[in-house]
C-alpha cells in the first residue's frame, strides 16, 4: 500500500507523462514509457497546455507524438480538424516550446513510415493497441470518436492507461 | 477610489460581465458606428438570432451556437465535434463567464469561423454579447 502510494504520487509530479501498464499485475511493470520528468519553470506553460489544449477534449498528453507532429499541429491551428483554435501568438509559441520539450523521441510507438503523424489515433503503436475494439464501441453516443480517451480511460487525464482502469460504457470493462 | 471601485464591483454584478468586457463591448460599439450608419446600439433580439440561427459552417455542414451550447444558456452544453461538456454560458449561470477579454475574443473568432465560415462584425459580436448577458 505504501509502495502504492509513493508510486502515485510520483506519478501525480510527473504531468506530462504517460504511464503504461503493459499488463495489470501490480506496479513493478510499471513503466514512464513516453515521458520525463517536469521542471519547475515549465510548470506554468503545462496548466496553459491544459487549459488551451484542453478546451475542447482532453489535453492529450505531449509524449504520445513526435516533435514533427506537434508541430505540425501547431502551425495548422486555423484549420484543427475542421475547426478554428487559434490562440494569440505567445500562448501558442508557449505551447509549441512545452511540446517540443515534452515530445516523444520514441520511433518505434509513432513511426508513420516518414509520414507526419497528426492523430494519436492513426498511430501503429495506438491502432496495434486498440485493434479489438469494435466500431459499435466508438460510435455510440457516450463515446462518439476514438479520440475520446477519457471516455474509456477513466483516469487518462493523470496520464495513466492501465488496463483495470478502463471502462467503456455499456461493455463494462476490460479484462 | 474605494467609492469607484466598490461601484465597479457593483455595475459588474448588475452587467452579469467584468468592467474590462463592458470596456470591450464600448470599443465594439464605436467601430459598429464606423461600419454602420444606422447603428443605434446593440440588440439582444438581433444576438438571439445569430446564436439560434443555423448556417452552413466552416466544415460545410449546418452548424449552430447552439450546436455546443444548447438554447438554454444556463444549462451545461456539449461540443458536437468532439463530446466534451461546456460549462454554462450564461453569467448568470456560471460567473466566470465573460470576465476576460482575452477568452472572449478568443471564442468569438473561433466560434463564428466554426458557425458563419467567417469572423463576425463589431455589431455581430456586441448583439451576441448583449444576449448572453440577458440569458
Ligand atoms: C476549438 C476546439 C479545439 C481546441 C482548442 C483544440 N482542439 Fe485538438 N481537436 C479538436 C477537434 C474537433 C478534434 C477532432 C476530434 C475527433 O476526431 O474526435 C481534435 C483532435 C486533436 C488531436 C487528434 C486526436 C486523435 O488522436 O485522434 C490532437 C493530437 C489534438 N487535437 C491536439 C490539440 C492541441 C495540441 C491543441 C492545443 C494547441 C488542441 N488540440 C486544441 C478541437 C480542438
Ligand atoms: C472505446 C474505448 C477506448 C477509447 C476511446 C480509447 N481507448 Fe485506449 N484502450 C482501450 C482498451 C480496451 C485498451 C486495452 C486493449 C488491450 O489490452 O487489449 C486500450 C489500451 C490503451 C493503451 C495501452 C495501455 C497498456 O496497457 O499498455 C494506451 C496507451 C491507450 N489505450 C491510450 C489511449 C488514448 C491516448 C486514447 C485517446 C486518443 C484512447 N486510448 C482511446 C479502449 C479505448
Ligand atoms: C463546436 C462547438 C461550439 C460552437 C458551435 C460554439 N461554441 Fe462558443 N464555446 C465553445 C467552447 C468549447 C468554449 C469554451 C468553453 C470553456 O471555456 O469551458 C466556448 C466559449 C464561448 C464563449 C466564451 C465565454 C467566456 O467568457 O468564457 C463565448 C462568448 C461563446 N463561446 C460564444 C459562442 C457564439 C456566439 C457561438 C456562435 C457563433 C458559439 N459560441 C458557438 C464551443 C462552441
Amino acid at each position: 500500500m505504501k509502495i502504492f502510494l509513493n508510486i502515485s504520487l510520483a506519478a501525480a509530479l510527473f504531468v506530462g507523462g504517460v504511464y503504461l501498464y503493459a499488463d495489470d499485475d501490480e506496479m513493478e511493470h510499471a513503466r514512464p514509457a513516453y515521458s520525463k520528468p517536469l521542471s519547475k519553470q515549465d510548470q506554468a506553460s503545462a496548466a496553459l497546455y491544459k487549459k488551451e489544449c484542453g478546451a475542447c477534449h482532453m489535453a492529450y498528453q505531449a509524449g504520445f507524438l513526435p516533435k514533427r507532429s506537434w508541430d505540425k499541429t501547431m502551425k495548422g491551428l486555423d484549420n484543427h480538424f475542421g475547426t478554428d483554435a487559434t490562440m494569440d501568438a505567445a500562448d501558442t509559441k508557449t505551447i509549441q516550446n512545452y511540446l517540443m520539450t515534452y515530445a516523444s523521441k520514441n520511433d518505434r510507438i509513432t513511426d508513420m513510415k516518414g509520414a507526419v503523424a497528426l492523430r494519436i489515433s492513426q498511430t501503429p503503436h495506438f491502432v496495434k493497441e486498440h485493434r479489438e475494439i469494435t466500431q459499435k464501441m466508438i460510435t455510440q453516443p457516450e463515446v462518439k470518436s476514438i479520440a475520446n480517451c477519457t471516455a474509456c480511460h477513466t483516469k487518462a487525464e493523470t496520464g495513466s492507461y492501465r488496463e483495470r482502469e478502463i471502462h467503456i460504457p455499456n461493455y463494462g470493462r476490460w479484462e | 477610489m474605494k467609492y469607484l471601485t466598490i461601484l465597479l464591483i457593483g455595475s459588474m454584478s448588475l452587467m452579469g460581465a467584468s468592467t474590462e468586457v463592458v470596456q470591450y463591448m464600448n470599443e465594439l460599439s464605436s467601430v459598429a458606428k464606423t461600419e454602420n450608419k444606422s447603428f443605434a446600439g446593440f440588440d439582444a433580439a438581433r444576438g438571439k438570432e445569430i446564436f439560434t440561427s443555423t448556417h452552413t459552417g466552416k466544415q460545410g455542414k449546418p452548424i449552430s451556437c447552439t450546436s455546443c451550447h444548447t438554447t438554454n444558456l444556463s444549462n451545461y452544453g456539449k461540443n458536437s465535434l468532439t463530446g466534451k461538456v461546456i460549462e454554462p454560458l450564461s453569467p448568470k449561470a456560471n460567473p466566470q463567464r465573460l470576465t476576460s477579454v482575452k477568452e472572449v475574443t478568443k471564442w468569438l473568432k473561433r466560434n463564428f469561423v466554426d458557425v458563419y465560415a467567417r469572423e463576425g462584425t463589431a455589431q455581430e459580436k456586441g448583439d451576441v454579447l448583449t444576449y448572453i448577458i440577458k440569458n
